[in-house]
């Protein structure tokens, strides 16, 4: 058993949260190039899908990705120091 | 207490200051314009726009002068996340990405957009996996954070010498694109103009390090941003009727291909490319459709491409020396995520301004029945943008025969729509401002390094110098020598964009990640992660395509694809069979690991400070006349 539960339980959530985080952006730029020749034959806003995907819609992703992954990890920055008050 | 608070308190008039320095560069360049109908010669007007906003960088920079070492090489602690944001994006993008990456597009088309993706995913990583701690290791440099968490010198002088490379890539290749630019527009020599360059982010730096680099970096960002966008958004009007570039440049790709297929550009696989997968600096002609996927390279040339900048970026010195500027380590990560955003809006802006300008070319050529050159393409080539050869010999213009420069297509927008002279040179001042805010960023990088981590670490007493002090040395001998190199040698930049990168990424980032993410890492994990990623990554560069693994195309990036991995090993088999980790040094891990508190380097600052003046206070109080 560790001495510091709330710290270990921190180290876990934030793990976790790194993991999600890389997983989501790495998939969505995977499968974009993945599949981009195939997406090209769908139109999106007079758009090439595949092309438009890979000039926006992943950026649109990763950056959504990266203010998610800011405020989660203020929350559980958060409850760590509230559990260490209690 | 109240000197910490009064520090970590954000000026809460930035946002006037700022919006009053917006609207100052929006008038001046309607005053321009209109001074340009009256009949200003082009001379004055690129004097005026180039150098007005020149001399204002320098002015925030001597308004924000400092010699308080807290302020020289932190900005205070105090940076609100969305201006830090601002800053990141600005030196992530810098002047070589302005030019070169747009530059690309317009040769690689779809195959470019890995650059823009690796930029901002890296942005992300960094912030995911280094940002936050550094912010709570508080060291002025990463070098100094390695220091500090293996509690050597010896490991903090080789992670600086380590980081010098890519930084001293991207600050010579940002002096020379900034340079290249005064060159061009006003009555300067090449060699006149990098002197120039030098010194103006030689004094911005020294007269307030970080403090100068983020307010001046902040207005740098804004005039980027309004002369990248003021002539784009002027051409989507003129060609779409929509002012939103980014939407509307997906109903010209339609007409664009036909015009390349008149043209004679039909879709080929990469291998029947003629050139080399990044177009180079000089002059060549079109030769892959915009839209067509994984033409110029194969898809694993794109990810190959993709993951070293997104390594790369993660782990580039000059983006992690902002880390600790912030007031929190949730404002930290806030900025990295403006950054990100910040960095992805020019991302995706980028590929309609490459399409308007390609399209614009192949439409003038398919409707030009006489067989002339477009009146704009002789005006590009008075900035020696422009190359054209009768190869067929057929006496018309063919779009195989008009070659060119990579670096030039920004600047061909605002000529290939036939707008007004200010026009390009608001636009050559968004690259400029972009390229100095870069520039001085690495130059900072490098020579706070070199004075913190390696000559204090010989010297910790400070005997020689003051900190600061020591410092402006580093700063105005690095500046020089940035200069000399590049009176003799030759920086193309789209090589520098990826090359820093990717020497960051083998050589950095297994380091960094075994630093901050394993508590069993030791000193000589550290040192193998780094020499031998460095190693490996030199190897593959050397030997390339001739290894048995070997990779015939983005040698660089492939190289440090295969020097990450192996510096990530060569760590961890280094820690595990070498002593194991000291006291101290998994105290520090888990002090960093900890959210809570205060950055530690500020607390381990604030107890010296204490125990100066409790040792000062139990002195014997001098007699009288002593």
């Amino acid at each position: 058993m560790s001495e510091q539960p709330g710290r270990d339980r921190h180290q876990r959530q934030t793990l976790i949260l790194l993991i999600v985080s890389l997983v989501a952006i790495l998939t969505a730029v995977g499968i974009s190039i993945l599949f981009a020749t195939q997406f090209d034959r769908i139109v999106f806003l007079h758009f090439p899908l595949g092309f438009y995907i890979l000039a926006q819609g992943v950026l649109i992703v990763m950056v959504a990705i990266a203010f998610w992954a800011a405020n989660a990890q203020e929350h559980i920055d958060n409850t760590l120091a509230e559990s260490e008050e209690d | 207490m109240q000197p910490q608070a009064r520090m970590r308190q954000a000026n809460p008039h930035l946002g006037v200051y700022y919006g009053i320095l917006t609207s100052a560069f929006i008038s001046l360049g309607l005053c321009l314009a209109m001074f340009e109908q009256l009949g200003w010669r082009q001379s004055s007007l690129a004097f005026a726009m180039l150098l007005g906003p020149v001399a204002g960088y320098l002015a925030i920079a001597a308004a924000a002068r400092t010699f308080d070492v807290a302020d020289f090489f932190v900005s205070g602690r105090r940076v609100p996340p969305v201006y830090n944001g601002a800053v990141l994006a600005a030196v992530a993008v810098g002047g070589i990405g302005f030019f070169a990456y747009s530059g690309a597009l317009f040769f690689l088309g779809f195959d470019g957009l890995a650059i823009g993706l690796g930029w901002t995913a890296g942005l992300i990583l960094s912030g995911l996996l280094f940002v936050p701690y550094l912010r709570k290791a508080g060291t002025y440099t990463v070098p100094g954070f390695l220091g500090q968490r293996f509690r050597s010198r010896i490991l903090r002088a080789v992670a600086s010498l380590m980081q010098l490379p890519p930084t001293a890539l991207l600050l010579a290749a940002e002096i020379k694109v900034a340079a290249l630019i005064l060159a061009l527009f006003l009555p300067l020599s090449y060699s006149l103009a990098v002197a120039g360059v030098a010194l103006a982010i030689t004094t911005i730096t020294f007269i307030g390090g970080m403090r100068s680099l983020t307010w001046s970096g902040s207005a740098q960002f804004i005039v980027g941003v309004v002369g990248f966008a003021v002539p784009l958004i002027v051409v989507s009007v003129l060609l779409t009727n929509l002012p939103a570039p980014q939407l509307t440049y997906g109903e010209i790709l339609t007409p664009l291909q036909r015009s390349e297929v008149t043209a004679g550009l039909a879709p080929a696989p990469p291998e029947q490319q003629p050139d080399a997968v990044l177009p180079a600096e000089a002059p060549r002609a079109s030769t892959k459709p915009f839209a067509q996927a994984f033409g110029a390279m194969s898809a694993t040339d794109f990810v190959v491409l993709f993951f070293c900048l997104t390594v790369g970026i993660a782990a580039l010195p000059s983006l992690l020396a902002r880390s600790g500027v912030t007031a929190s380590l949730a404002d930290q990560r806030r900025s990295v995520a403006w950054g990100a955003l910040f960095v992805a809006l020019f991302a995706a802006s980028a590929p309609a301004l490459a399409a308007f300008v390609k399209f614009m070319l192949f439409q003038d050529l398919a409707q030009n029945h006489s067989g002339t050159m477009p009146a704009w393409l002789g005006q590009l080539g008075g900035y020696r943008f422009f190359a054209f050869r009768d190869a067929n010999g057929n006496g018309s213009v063919d779009a195989s025969e008009i070659a060119l420069a990579r670096d030039g297509i920004a600047l061909a927008l605002p000529i290939a729509a036939r707008l007004p002279f200010v026009c390009t040179v608001l636009m050559a001042t968004a690259g400029l401002g972009l390229a100095l805010a870069a520039a001085a960023s690495h130059l900072f990088t490098l020579a706070s390094s070199l004075a913190d981590d390696v000559i204090r670490a010989a010297d910790p007493r400070n005997a020689m110098l003051p900190r600061v002090m020591m410092v402006w040395v580093t700063l105005a001998a690095t500046a020089l020598s940035a200069s000399v190199f590049l009176a003799f040698a030759n920086i193309d930049a789209i090589q520098a964009l990826v090359a820093a990168p990717a020497l960051a990424g083998a050589v950095l980032f297994p380091a960094l990640v075994l630093a901050i993410w394993w508590k069993g890492c030791t000193i000589w994990g550290a040192i193998a992660a780094m020499l031998l990623g460095f190693l490996t990554f030199t190897i593959v560069l050397i030997f390339g395509g001739s290894l048995p693994f070997g990779h015939d195309h983005l040698t660089t990036a492939f190289a440090a694809l295969i020097g990450a991995p192996v510096g990530l090993m060569s760590g961890v088999a280094a820690s595990l069979i070498g002593p194991k980790p000291s006291a101290a040094e998994i105290a520090y891990f888990d002090e960093v690991r900890d959210s809570r508190g205060d950055a530690l380097y500020d607390r381990a600052r604030k107890r010296v400070t204490a125990a100066a003046t409790a040792a000062a206070a139990s002195a014997p109080t001098p007699a009288p006349g002593q």
